[in-house]
């Protein structure tokens, strides 16, 4: 049978304190779900509120009101990557270009796996987004309702 | 990271900080929205405005902004509430916000707080 829920293919656009109480499930890579539906990416909007650059990573939390998001952004893609023949490091270069919008005070809009750490939820990020114009912090608050009320909460088609 | 165990700045309206509203507590974590009316340099002490409501900002911790009077600012912070009652917003970080629709924000916020509400409802065992 054809298998209608696919919300965990997608990026869920949900606010810190909905995000932070999924309910993990025990499976490799890590899933949660929400309201019976299966979610394993997440975008988020928010200000910096901290920020704490290694050698191989940057964490830094994402506060939109309701939770503060923390955020992982791997920099070591060289050493991910290492059995690649070639010199050039695009992802590793975008990662780091991404890092240096992550300022305190900004708002940003990060996408990426959900993931488990230490017992926190927390997001894997693929992009980080600065935003300029603070509208779209608000308009992100409208389409996370928007979207839980006509998507997100619906009940499953029975399969 | 230490500072995982920080709180969200609520959002508030300026005018939801009148002298009997449960969000004026002692170490509230908030975020407030307001015009830049004054700005000390010797204090950096900020004073912000929204409607007739106004509160005092320290900015003391706060880089690389510039504070122009009649701009639109946000911050978050923890209040400090001073012996004479008056008070303060010990602010976190800060920005610029200039081109928000406060009309949108104020609306939009209560909007999003029904929704937190009915999440949290929903999430209770």
């Amino acid at each position: 049978r054809l298998n209608m829920d696919t919300l965990h293919l997608v990026h869920v656009k949900l606010l810190a304190s909905d995000l932070l109480t999924l309910t993990p499930r025990h499976t490799s890579p890590a899933s949660f779900v929400r309201c019976g539906r299966t979610v394993a990416r997440a975008e988020v909007v928010g200000v910096v509120v901290s920020r704490d650059r290694r050698e191989k990573f940057l964490r830094f939390l994402v506060d939109d009101g309701t939770g503060c998001v923390p955020c992982v952004l791997w920099l070591n893609h060289q050493y991910l990557n290492a059995n690649s023949s070639s010199d050039s490091d695009p992802t590793g270069e975008m990662a780091s270009k991404m890092s240096e919008v992550v300022r305190l005070g900004t708002l940003l809009r990060v996408r990426g796996r959900i993931v488990m750490y230490h017992g926190t939820i927390q997001i894997a990020a693929r992009d980080v987004v600065l935003e300029e114009d603070p509208n779209v912090e608000v308009l992100h608050w409208l389409q996370c309702v928007h979207m839980a009320k006509e998507c997100y909460d619906l009940p499953l088609p029975s399969a | 990271m230490a500072s995982s165990t920080l709180k969200p700045g609520v959002p508030i309206t300026l005018q939801e900080l009148e002298p009997s509203s449960e969000m004026l507590k002692q170490g509230a974590s908030l975020r407030v929205t307001g015009i830049l009316q004054s700005y000390d340099v010797d204090s950096a002490v900020a004073v912000i405005q929204d409607g007739s409501a106004r509160l005092k900002i320290d900015t003391q911790n706060l880089r690389d902004i510039s504070f122009r009077s009649n701009s639109t600012f946000q911050f978050i912070g923890e209040l400090l509430i001073q012996p004479n009652n008056d008070a303060i917003l010990q602010a976190r970080v800060g920005r610029n916000v200039d081109g928000l629709d406060l009309n949108l924000y104020q609306q939009s916020l209560i909007i999003r707080r029904q929704h937190e509400a009915k999440l949290l409802s929903s999430r209770r065992p």
